[in-house]
This record gives structure tokens, sequence and C-alpha cells, in this order.
């Protein structure tokens, strides 16, 4: 047995183990997809067992494209994942540069700006769509009743009374809208996923070499000039690490969507195949397959994106 | 010009007082080198001086213009780090422009300057490398190019070598050596290692405790230590202090012999010992010698050829003009 052999034997089960895990369910939904698949059917009672008899080739995938929902999951799935990493690697950094000076109570600060990470999702969601953003009873109403109130208010006062008076009446918006409620789960989901992001950047941010800030300084380089010429290359790797574990996780957000406006007009593919799956496995199974693709083309992207510009 | 004065500068860190009121004075375009133990506040000083570290009293000036409140980068002096400090996303060209990209410097000029200065320092293959592809000598080269191109009023050192072997640390010393003659630009260069503060230094400073012990030319401070500390810290190997009886016979309370100035011999001598090691350099050798009743262990540096084994009676005869004598204090008696 030559000395390679030894570890390769060990590491075996690990390899044969994940490859199952993955190609088990990959081959299961590839193979559901080519099939006419149901879970219940009166009059084709044969189709509700998946069988080789039952091929029906690209059929589902023409009936996925075909269907009306299709194009607006993906392009909704698409908003709510770009709008999410770019909100919470914006506001990431941020946040982890003001919190990486010390100043007192620091600690506290800390441990508030990681709780929302845990929460569960579907609380999350109950919280930020019915007590926050609610038109009526959440604090979002209140919040413009009471503009309201204080604009009526200085109508009446004298001299600069004029010049409320030409303000419209603010109206509240209703997050669960079919135009808006992409952008309530967009809200939410930032609101929890922030601090991930944040905690991520502060490990980062505190192994930055302080010579080289130094020596920047020295340079003649402004506070500006060194977050750009050195704190973000320096958290390019992190960011690319964000970007990532945060993509795989949000292209498949249900829980939000469910909850905000049950897919009316917000429907994302993971949503799309909940809803096929009710009956049409076939056709879930081929809406699954065009996620994995568009997962694959998101993550090329994004990796190249981030390369380029912040790994110079 | 480069003139650069300390005026009863202190610095503590909290309860911590580094340095307490200190007044120096650097010469334009003098080379002068800090040397001191571990700890006794050579970087702080140095940081003091360039603007990274604010002073807690006390005034710097440089060029007669009072910059005690004046920002690093406004004060016109370039800082090489030990460990180098080179942004490590950007090319080995993109480093030494930074300073002139900071200044506004015209990219034309800005590529000239990276040019002469690549040149001068043997960079030019290496420019579009990051720094993460370089050896340690080269690495220090680009942080010394990145200082050159600002033009700078004084250099300032932080151990810059001591990261190098060797070899290339008497090369780089050789290189800084040269590139202070061809400046003339005033050089503030930091190290614990007294070889290197005694072969480059125009003006050595020895600081203990963040105390000026003494200032002084490397010959000076050599031949005539004000005390007992600097005789100890430069020269190499250590000077030899005696106490006692023999140091009395000499009307002070220690007596300090450099390795080099004691005669050795197999038959006759003032003082007697065993040897204990003998290492053997080639061109020199250096005796450790027990049992003479003087001091635990005398050292003695030798011609090559002279040889003793371990374990030899060695006789031994300082230079008497050469004899260093110390009060109770420690203080040089002359
Ligand atoms: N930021 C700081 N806070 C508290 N104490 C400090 C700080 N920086 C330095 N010191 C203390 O000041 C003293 C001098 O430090 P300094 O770095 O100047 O020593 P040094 O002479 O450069 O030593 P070395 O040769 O090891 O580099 C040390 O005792 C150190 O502990
Ligand atoms: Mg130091």
């Amino acid at each position: 047995m030559s000395n390679r052999t030894l570890p390769r034997l060990l590491q075996t089960p690990a390899v044969v183990l994940l490859l199952f895990w993955m190609l088990i369910p990959l081959s299961m939904t590839l193979y559901f997809s080519f099939i006419r698949y149901v879970l219940n059917s009166l009059r084709r009672p044969e189709w509700t067992k998946p069988s080789l008899s039952n091929w029906r080739g690209f059929g589902n995938y023409e009936f996925v494209l075909n269907n009306k929902d299709f194009l607006l999951a993906i392009q909704n799935s698409l908003l709510i994942v770009c709008s999410i990493l770019f909100f919470t690697v914006i506001f990431g950094i941020l946040i982890a540069v003001l919190i990486n000076k010390s100043f007192p109570g620091q600690g506290i600060v800390r441990v508030l700006l990681i709780s929302p990470f845990f929460v569960m999702p579907a609380v999350n969601a109950v919280l930020w769509i019915n007590m926050i953003l609610d038109p009526v009873l959440g604090l979002q109403g209140l919040a413009v009743n009471g503009l309201n109130e204080v604009i009526q208010a200085l109508r009446e006062a004298p001299l600069i009374g004029w010049f409320f008076s030409l303000w419209p009446e603010l109206t509240p918006i209703s997050f669960r809208a079919t135009q808006t409620s992409a952008i309530a789960v967009i809200i939410m989901v930032t609101w929890q996923w922030t601090p991930f992001a944040v905690l991520i950047f502060m490990t980062s941010l505190q192994s930055e070499d302080q010579q080289q800030k130094e020596a920047a300084i020295l340079d003649g380089a402004g506070a500006w000039s060194q977050f750009r010429f050195l704190t973000l290359p320096h958290l390019g790797r992190p960011i690319a690490i964000v970007v990532m574990i945060q993509a795989i996780f949000h292209l498949s957000l249900y829980a939000e969507i469910e909850i905000v406006s049950r897919g009316n007009g917000n429907k994302n593919l993971p949503y799309l195949i909940g809803e096929f799956a009710n009956n049409n496995i076939g056709a879930a199974s081929a809406t699954g397959i065009f996620a994995v693709i568009l997962a694959n083309i998101v993550a090329f992207f994004l990796l190249r994106m981030i390369g380029k510009t912040l790994m110079e | 010009m480069g003139r650069i004065v300390l005026e009863n500068v202190t610095k503590s860190f909290g309860d911590a007082h580094v340095i307490p009121p200190l007044d120096l004075t650097i010469e334009d375009g003098e080379f002068t080198v800090f040397v001191g133990p571990s700890g006794c506040g050579k970087s702080t000083l140095l940081r003091l001086i360039a603007g990274l570290e604010e002073t807690t009293s006390g005034r710097i000036v440089i060029d007669d213009a009072d910059v005690t409140e004046v920002s690093p980068s406004k004060r016109g002096l370039a800082m090489v780090f030990q460990s180098y400090a080179l942004y490590p996303h950007m090319t080995v060209r993109k480093n030494i422009a930074f300073p002139m990209r900071m200044a506004g410097v015209p990219e034309s000029e800005q590529e000239e300057r990276v040019m002469a200065a690549a040149k001068s320092l043997n960079l030019v293959d290496y420019l579009d490398r990051k720094p993460g592809q370089l050896s340690g000598g080269q690495r220090q080269r680009v942080a010394i190019g990145r200082a050159i191109v600002r033009d700078p009023t004084a250099f300032l050192f932080d151990e810059p070598l001591s990261n190098l072997d060797a070899a290339l640390r008497v090369g780089m010393r050789l290189e800084i050596s040269e590139m202070h003659e061809r400046m003339k630009t005033t050089m503030i260069y930091v190290t614990h290692d007294q070889v290197e503060a005694m072969t480059m230094a125009d003006k050595i400073v020895v600081l203990q405790a963040g105390v000026i012990e003494q200032v002084g030319t490397p010959l000076e401070l050599y031949r005539t230590p004000r005390n007992k500390f600097v005789a100890g810290f430069i020269g190499s190997p250590k000077m030899n202090f005696i106490t006692g009886e023999e140091a009395a016979h000499y009307g002070a309370e220690t007596i300090g012999v450099r390795p080099e100035h004691i005669q050795v011999s197999a038959d006759s001598g003032k003082w007697t010992g065993k040897v204990s090691v003998s290492e053997h350099l080639g061109s020199d050798t250096f005796f450790h010698i027990h049992d003479t009743g003087l001091a635990d262990t005398i050292t003695v540096r030798a011609d090559g050829e002279v040889s003793f084994k371990h374990g030899d009676t060695i006789h031994l005869t300082p230079r008497e003009d050469v004899v260093h004598k110390f009060d109770a204090a420690g203080l040089r008696i002359t």
C-alpha cells in the first residue's frame, strides 16, 4: 500500500456520503422533471406514481416556461436577492467600521447589533409586516398619522401656516400590495441579515494591519483614502463570503413571502415551486432545475464582479 | 533642510511615563541612530517625531516651525517600518506612487519618479508584482522607494533591517548608508543592533528607559562612554566590568576593560584565569575566562592565530591607557 492510499481510503466514507447527499436529490429532481407525476388525478390515476412510462420529455419545462408567473418569479428572485445583498453589504461595512473604534458600552452595542440574526425568519416577517410596516396599526401608520397631525396643526399657525398648507396629506404605504410586497421582504431580510455581514466584516477589520494605516497617514491619505485603498480591499474576501452565503440563502426565501403576501404578485422561484408542488410534482421539479441553473449563473457573475472590483 | 529639535518632550501612556522630559537636536543632513535595549522608548520617540503619537508635553520643531500640533502628513517626513507596511493589494508600482497619488501629482510625473526610484533601488523588474510575491529585502526596498519619492525633509527608519537575514542586513546597511551619502537628507534610524549603530551613524543617541544616556559620534561613545550603561552597550563583545579590590587600585568603584584591550599570554601577565570556552571566528578568537577572581567571566578578543583549549591557564594584561574608570554612581571618572 503506497503512503497515499491510506488517507484516500479514510476520506472515502465522507466523500461517498457527500456524493449521495447531493446526487440523490438532484437526480431524483431531474428524473421527476422529465415525467408526468402528480399527487392527485381522478382522470389519469396512472400519473400519481413516478414511472418511466409517464415520460414527458421537456414537456414539464415547456409548461413551466409558458406559465404566466414564471418570468415574474425569476425577476422577483433576482430583485430580492440582489437588493438584499446590496443593502446588507453596504450597511454591514458602515456599521462594522463604526463600531470597530473603541467607545464606552461597546460590548452591549455589539450584542444588540447581532441579535436580529437570532430571530426566526417567520417571526421576523410577522413582526415587521404587522407591527412596523402595517399602514394602520404598525409604526408606519402611527408615524404617518402623527406627521399629518403635526402638519395640520402647523397650517393653523400664523405667518408660516401658508407654507405648510402647500404640503399634501401623507398617506401610509401598504406593503401587502402587489407592487410593494417585494420591498417589504427586502426590508425585513436586510434587517435580519445585516448583523451577519457586520459580524464577518468586524472580525476581518480587527485583523487589519495598523502599520499599513500609519504608513498611509504619513503618505497623506485621509480617512476616505484609507478606507478606499486599504480597508475596502482588505474586506474583499469577507465581502465575497457574505455575498456567496447570502445568495445561497436568499434564493430560497419562502417564509417571508408567504407571510407578507401569500405570493400575491410577489412570487419567487421557491414560492412557485411550492405552488406547483401542491399537485404537479413534475412541473415543480422542472422549476427546481431552473432554480439550480439560476443559482449557478448568479454565483458565477457575483464572484466575477467581486473579484474584479475589489481584489485588483 | 531638515533640522529637528525636541524641547522638553514627554510622553505617557496612562500611568506609564515612557519618555521623561527630553531635549535633543538633530542637525540638517545628519544620520542619527537611536539605540537602546528593547522597550526603552526608541520607537515611541520616532513616532512622536513622525506625529503618529501625540506628545504629552513639550515641543517638536522642524526647520524652525513648531510642528507639535501639525498632522503627520504635513510634517514632510517619510517613515520606513520594521514590518515594511506595504499595501498588500497594490502592485509595487502603485505602492511607490501612492504618496504622490495622494498629493495629486500628475500621472506622467508619478511614472517618472517611480521609475527613477525603482532604478536606484534595483526594482525595475518587480514593478508589476504584489508585495506578497517579493522577498524580504525587495519589500524593504519598496518601502524605501515609497519614502524616497516623497522627497521628504527627513527619513525615519524603525528597525528596518531586523526582519532580514544576516547577509542581506549587511548589504542593505551599505545601501542605506550610500543613499544617505548621495541624498544628504536628515535620517533618523532606530535599532537595537549596536553594530548597525556604529557603522552607519554620524551621531548615536543611547537611550535607556526613555532617558538619553549619551549623544555623540560612534567613536566618542566607544572611547569615552559617559557611564557604565553606555560603556556596556557600545562595543561587541561587551566590555568587562571589574569591581572590588582590583578597581580600587585604579581609584574607582568599577573599572571597564574592552575585550580587545586585553593581551593574552601563556606564561606571564597581570591577571590569571582558566579558559572556559574559546570561539574561533577565523580572524579573531574570543576567550571566555573563569576563575580570575575579578569577575564571573572575562571576555578577551585575541588574534585568530592564538590558541588555548578549555581548562588551559591563561595570563591577561590590560592596556592601561584604555582602562575605563567609573565611580559608585556608574559615571565615568576622567
Ligand atoms: N500604545 C502604548 N500603550 C502603552 N504603553 C506603550 C504603548 N506603546 C509603547 N508602550 C510602552 O512604552 C515603552 C517603550 O516602547 P517602544 O515601543 O518605544 O520601545 P522600543 O525601544 O521601540 O523597543 P523595541 O526595541 O523592542 O522595539 C514600552 O515599555 C512599552 O510597553
Ligand atoms: Mg521598537
